[in-house]
Formats: C-alpha cells, sequence, structure tokens
C-alpha cells in the first residue's frame, strides 16, 4: 500500500505513514463503522420491539429489500426526496452565492451587519427557530395570515400545511434559510481570494459584470462551489427535524414524508427496526449515487493540482 | 485513482473487523428485582396531566421516606411518547426508573418484555381495588406488567352565555349535538374560525366517539389476527358525521391537533368542546386561561344516539417500572407512593378518576364531577391488539381524520386506512 505520489521519495518499510493514519481510522470506524455494520445487521433480520427488548432476532436475508422494492410508496418517497433535496441545494446556493456577491460590493459597516445576522441565523438552534417558523405560519393565530389578509387576500385560517406541496413550500423556506449563510460564509471567504487584477483586467478588456462573474470569478471559487453543492446535497437529502417538527404541527403524515421521516416513522414509530434499516441502507446508496459525480469532479481536481 | 483504492480497501478491511467484534455484544440482563439501597429515581409524567401538588407531594415523601435517595420528575410530552419509550427504556443507563404510560399504549411494550413484572406486588398496591380494565389491559400472559395511575373520559365544556344568546339548550342524543354545533357556529359568524365543536383535524380520539356510536370500530379481532374496521358500513355513518362536524361547525385548524384547547377557548372561539377533565385547571389557571370565563363554562358528558352518555374514548394512564433500570426495589416504592391513597386523592381533587374504585367519591358532587362519572359510563378502550401502539406512532389515524377534515371521500380514505391498520396489526 502506497499512499505518497510518485514525484516524492519513497521509502519502503516505513510504518510511520501508516501509524500516523491509526487515530483518524480509528475515529471513523467507532463514529462510523460501528453503526453501519449494525444496520446492515439489522436489515436482514425480522426486528421488532420484542427484539429491542432482547428476544432473539430471526434472520430474513433479503426479505426487507423484497417487500420495499415491491411497495409503491418507497418509491413515491424516493421520488418526493429527491426533487426536494435538489430544489432546496439549488436554491440554497443560488441565493447563498448571490449573498456572497453583494457582501463583496457591500461597505464594511453594512457587511458586518449582514454578516452578524447571517451568523445568528445560523447558530439559532434547530428546534428553537422550527417553533418561531412554526407561530408564523401558524393557522389561527400566525403573524403571515395576518398580513397577508390585511394586504388584500383571505388568509385567515388558511393552513399552510394541509396540502402537500403549501408544506413542501413552508419546508422549503425554513431549510433554505438555515442553509444559505453556511454557503454565503464559505463563497465570500473563497471570493476573497479572486485576484483583484484579474478582474481589473477583465473589466479592461472589455468584460460585463456577468462576463466578469462567469469567466473569471466563478471558475476560480469552483472547488469551493463544488464540495458546498455536495454538502447541501447530502444535508438536504437526509433532512429530517424540520419535516418531523412540521408534521406534528399539520399536514398528512403520509403525503409528506421524506426519506428521513419514513425510516422513522416505520422504525421507532412504527416498531419495525429491520425494515427501517433497510430503507436507511437504501437511503445509503441513493446518498452514494447523488454524489458520485461530484467527488470523481474533486477527486479529478486534486490530481490536477 | 490509487487514493480511491486505498480508501476502499481500508474501509472493507474495517468492516470485516467490526463485523467480528459487534457479534455477541448484546447486553440482554434484565433485573426484575433488587437494585442499590440508595439512588436517584426517575420518574416520567406526561404532560400537565398530574397537578404540582401531588409531584411535590410524591418527591417530598419519598425522598423523607428514602433518607439518602432522591426523586426526580421529568415531565414528557403525550405527543412521541410511544417513540421516546422505545429507545429510552432500551438502554440500561439512560431508562427512567418509572414511566407513565397511555393506558392505550401500554400493551405494545408489556407484550415486548420492556416493564417489570409487577403481578406479586399488585395486592399490595390496591388489588382488587385497582381500575379491573386497567389492569387487564396491562396483563399479557397471565402477569401483569402496569398499574393504573388516573383514569378520565372527555367530556364537553360548552358556553353557558353564547347558547343562551343563540337560543340553544343542552343537546340530550347526538343527532340535536351535531344540529346544535351547525346552530352555535352559524350563530357566531365572527369570528371567522369560530367553533360550533371545536374540531381539530387531527383528534381522531374525539372523532372515534362518532364510529362507536354507529355501531362501528377501529380495529376488530378476526380469528386471532386483527384487522382494521373503518370501512365497515357502521363505521363509515359514524366518520361521514365526523365530516360533517368538521365541515359545518369546527373552525379549528384542519390539520391541527388537539393541544393547549383553552388557547382558542378563552380567545372566544369555541362553542363546545370535548376536553378531559384537568383542562379546567387550565382555563381558571390566569397564566394558561382565563378563570374570569368560568362563569360561562358548563359541562356535560356527550350524548349518545339514545340519550345514555356517548362511548367515549376512555383516557387514561398507567405506570410502570422499566425492566432496564437498576433501581427496582425504589422503583417499586415509588409506585406504590403514587397508588397510596394519600396521592391518588389529590388525583381525585384535580379531577381525575383515581385509580382505586374505593376513592371514586373523592372526585366530590359538583357538575364537572358528574360529568366527569357520566362520561365513563360507557367508556371505551382502543382495540387490544398487541401492535395498537405502532398503529398511533405511524400516525395512520391522524392521517385518516385530516383527510376526511379536508373533504375527502370517507369510503376510499376508510378502506385505505384499513388496508394499512391490518399491515401493522397482522
Amino acid at each position: 500500500m502506497t499512499t505518497s505520489g510518485p514525484s516524492r521519495p519513497n521509502r519502503p518499510g516505513s510504518l510511520l505513514p501508516l501509524g500516523l493514519l491509526v487515530p483518524a481510522v480509528a475515529a471513523l470506524a467507532l463514529a462510523l463503522g460501528y453503526p453501519l455494520v449494525r444496520q446492515v445487521i439489522l436489515s436482514l433480520q425480522e426486528f421488532g420491539l420484542a427484539q429491542q427488548f432482547g428476544k432473539p432476532a430471526e434472520w430474513v436475508g433479503l426479505q426487507n429489500y423484497r417487500d420495499l422494492v415491491a411497495d409503491p410508496y418507497l418509491w413515491k418517497v424516493v421520488v418526493r426526496s429527491v426533487v426536494f433535496c435538489l430544489v432546496n441545494a439549488a436554491l440554497t446556493l443560488v441565493l447563498g452565492v448571490g449573498v456572497a456577491l453583494l457582501m463583496r460590493q457591500m461597505s464594511k459597516p453594512i457587511r458586518i451587519l449582514v454578516q452578524s445576522g447571517l451568523l445568528l441565523a445560523w447558530a439559532m438552534p434547530v428546534l428553537a427557530a422550527l417553533t418561531v417558523w412554526q407561530w408564523l405560519f401558524d393557522t389561527q393565530y400566525g403573524i403571515v395570515n395576518w398580513l397577508l389578509t390585511h394586504l388584500g387576500p383571505d388568509f385567515a385560517g388558511h393552513s399552510w400545511l394541509l396540502e402537500p406541496l403549501s408544506f413542501f413550500f413552508v419546508a422549503t423556506v425554513i431549510v433554505v434559510w438555515m442553509s444559505v449563510p453556511f454557503v454565503a460564509f464559505t463563497v465570500y471567504a473563497a471570493l476573497t481570494q479572486v485576484p483583484e487584477d484579474l478582474i481589473e483586467a477583465a473589466e479592461l478588456d472589455g468584460a460585463g459584470p456577468w462576463q466578469r462573474l462567469r469567466a473569471v470569478i466563478l471558475p476560480t471559487v469552483r472547488p469551493v462551489l463544488l464540495v458546498v453543492a455536495l454538502l447541501q446535497v447530502i444535508w438536504d437529502l437526509r433532512v429530517f427535524t424540520q419535516i418531523y417538527v412540521l408534521q406534528k404541527a399539520g399536514g398528512v403524515t403520509r403525503d409528506t414524508n421524506l426519506l428521513g421521516t419514513y425510516i422513522y416513522r416505520l422504525g421507532i414509530g412504527g416498531g419495525d427496526f429491520g425494515t427501517a434499516a433497510a430503507v436507511a441502507i437504501f437511503m445509503l446508496v441513493l446518498t452514494v449515487v447523488l454524489t458520485a459525480p461530484y467527488v470523481r469532479m474533486m477527486l479529478r481536481q486534486e490530481d490536477a493540482a | 485513482m490509487r487514493m480511491k483504492k486505498t480508501l476502499a480497501v481500508t474501509v472493507t478491511a474495517l468492516l470485516a473487523m467490526l463485523a467480528m467484534s459487534s457479534c455477541g455484544s448484546d447486553d440482554d440482563n434484565t433485573p426484575q428485582s433488587g437494585g442499590p439501597a440508595k439512588a436517584d429515581i426517575r420518574v416520567w409524567l406526561n404532560g400537565a396531566d398530574t397537578p404540582q401538588e401531588a409531584r411535590d407531594w410524591l418527591k417530598t415523601t419519598f425522598e423523607d421516606q428514602n433518607p439518602g435517595s432522591t426523586l426526580t420528575i421529568e415531565e414528557q410530552q403525550w405527543e412521541g411518547l410511544v417513540e421516546r419509550l422505545t429507545t429510552a427504556l432500551t438502554s440500561e443507563s439512560e431508562t427512567p426508573d418509572v414511566v407513565e404510560v397511555g393506558n392505550t399504549q401500554a400493551p405494545t411494550f408489556t407484550s415486548a418484555g420492556a416493564f417489570s413484572d409487577l403481578t406479586s406486588a399488585l395486592p399490595d398496591l390496591g388489588g382488587d381495588d385497582l381500575l379491573q380494565g386497567f389492569v387487564d389491559g396491562a396483563t399479557a400472559d397471565g402477569k401483569t406488567y402496569a398499574v393504573p395511575y388516573y383514569a378520565g373520559s372527555k367530556y364537553v365544556f360548552y358556553r353557558k352565555d353564547l347558547f343562551a344568546a343563540a337560543g340553544l339548550t343542552v343537546p340530550t342524543t347526538t343527532d340535536e349535538f351535531v344540529q346544535t354545533a351547525i346552530a352555535l357556529k352559524q350563530a357566531n359568524p365572527s369570528p371567522a374560525n369560530f367553533s360550533g365543536f371545536w374540531l381539530p383535524g387531527q383528534d381522531w380520539r374525539n372523532g372515534v366517539t362518532f364510529v362507536w356510536n354507529d355501531g362501528g370500530d377501529l380495529a376488530v379481532d378476526d380469528n386471532g389476527t386483527w384487522q382494521g374496521s373503518l370501512s365497515s358500513p357502521e363505521s363509515i355513518a359514524g366518520l361521514k358525521t365526523v365530516q360533517q362536524l368538521f365541515q359545518q361547525a369546527s373552525g379549528a385548524p384542519k390539520d391541527g391537533n388537539e393541544a393547549d384547547p383553552q388557547t382558542p377557548f378563552c380567545n372566544n372561539e369555541i362553542g363546545m368542546m370535548s376536553a378531559p377533565g384537568w383542562v379546567t385547571g387550565l382555563i381558571q389557571d390566569p397564566d394558561t386561561g382565563c378563570p374570569d370565563m368560568m362563569k360561562n363554562v358548563g359541562v356535560f358528558a356527550m350524548p349518545g344516539a339514545d340519550g345514555s352518555p356517548a362511548p367515549v374514548l376512555l383516557g387514561g394512564s398507567d405506570i410502570a417500572i422499566s425492566a432496564k433500570s437498576p433501581n427496582q426495589d425504589l422503583a417499586q416504592k415509588a409506585v406504590a407512593l403514587m397508588l397510596s391513597d394519600d396521592y391518588q386523592s389529590i388525583l381525585a381533587a384535580n379531577g381525575l378518576t383515581p385509580a382505586k374504585t374505593s376513592l371514586a367519591s373523592q372526585l366530590g358532587t359538583d357538575e364537572f364531577a358528574q360529568a366527569t362519572i357520566a362520561a365513563a359510563t360507557n367508556a371505551k378502550l382502543t382495540p387490544a391488539a398487541p401492535g395498537w401502539a405502532t398503529v398511533e406512532g405511524s400516525r395512520i389515524l391522524e392521517d385518516l381524520f385530516v383527510d376526511i377534515a379536508k373533504g375527502g371521500d370517507v369510503e376510499k380514505l376508510a378502506k385505505a386506512a384499513d388496508d394499512r391498520m391490518s399491515q401493522e396489526l397482522g
């Protein structure tokens, strides 16, 4: 096993590089490996509440997977989750990059104000933020309905969570609101590294603002954009808390389940841990498939660098 | 490329290593008695049901009788309780020692082995004096795993002043009740969300009354297999009444839940609502409610088809000891205190039906006590299927009633809900 590149001196027999890997690998094994293995085993068992309290579990092989693949509801949830994930990740990126570009143009005091606001939104505990959002969109006493009604249309008693599309609209607003600050900060940090003279040169060559953005700025920050996009896709695919809390507040659970809440309802709610684990494995595979192109692009970039 | 391959090799080796080491690491010793003489006993109580006075009494008395030990009450929300118990009760280090669990949720945990066997302690805890239906519900294979804590069925709170203004009288049959609710809504066009009868979409626990009232049921035992029976003609008739109430009498959110009924009630948005007796306390409390309103509040037991009280959901709680708790002896002492006459009398004085039948007189004789007693005469339990709590955990009934509130096709929705219930119960 060689871990160093061909250009560097290669000293066979030295165990130091391997030794240095041990702490990281051990931490990964403990935090990720064990649950993963447990999960795979669980997904091959008939594991219910009684097993949870000590009864031996029955080995069922791939039966859980077979049942799932045959269930049209799983596919509905998968499509829903993927669409929700892509829409949210795209919106978050567009808005985040937009805010980052805006920050470049701001005077220092304004920028600090905006950054503090973003930081507060980012640092707010999820449940606290969700409680506030829930109140904003409350059917009876929510300020959104009150404002809209005062502006003209009759929104008194309008339930935002009742129809699935409207439910996901609210969820999208909340999820995007929570993730934009991270993207904005990261991209802004990358933007500060774009050489000013490069932009100036482009300007002298007659490039308009749009051309400067597309041909100079974005290619320079491309690696950062890739990483951020990758993280967003992963986060938005496994979104749980926001959907879970909104489902309690209203809406029809079955029509608004995403993969995260579906697994929870199956396992912890319905006491069918085996099937829930199978869905979770399925979700893991889906994440890998969705993110593979990004990872490949990133690896290629590393090789080129 | 090479980097990827190295990674793959490392991960595979890692997984293989872990697969071997994870076998046989399961810990399934379940203490059923014993434990240290001194410990901190954690008691999970749900919602605001247990009055503060009872909590204080329990803590003080327990700590006086067991010097060196402490008792901590941790309040849990009813919402999501099944899920929380499912996770907490399995961990020896995290489990609470004593838990309150809804009487309809208990069978799932008793048959799974989550609670300690209390059969031998039963005579000391009250024996035949305990509410028999609750004891039966918590008994599996001849062993009793939980004891009743309190009972209480919902009854109807109504606004005397609004009834008088609309020229209405207290209804005596189900038909009259529905007509009164609709008339009350029509008599109060403002605010727009006024409810003649307040029925949030997720509130199947009140909705089921109308299903039972027409002779239907949630699920039936068909030769040993439980099956949903909401699509029987009787159940459909009841669900149609519920839809009528949703659409013509209720101004509550069509997807809301029944938490905090005192807020819209105090906000003059409710003519009638069906709520547990302890909601009186919330209305009387200056912080949560509107004490001034109390003079206009009347109560009655929901009337059934023939004029006798309607079959309402027998609400209430059980108390159980976590099988994984290391403090079995101390936990049992805490349970004994919670079933003592002193403690149960405090519950009764606060409108909760005590766990012992001999203490029923402690409820008093006022209008509220009469409604409590009347409502209990025809109360029913959710199906005694072992997997019932998973039906509640997967929110099948919440979804069904929200869809009905939205104005969906009752027959189709009921059929779909039956299929899902049969799947969970089978």
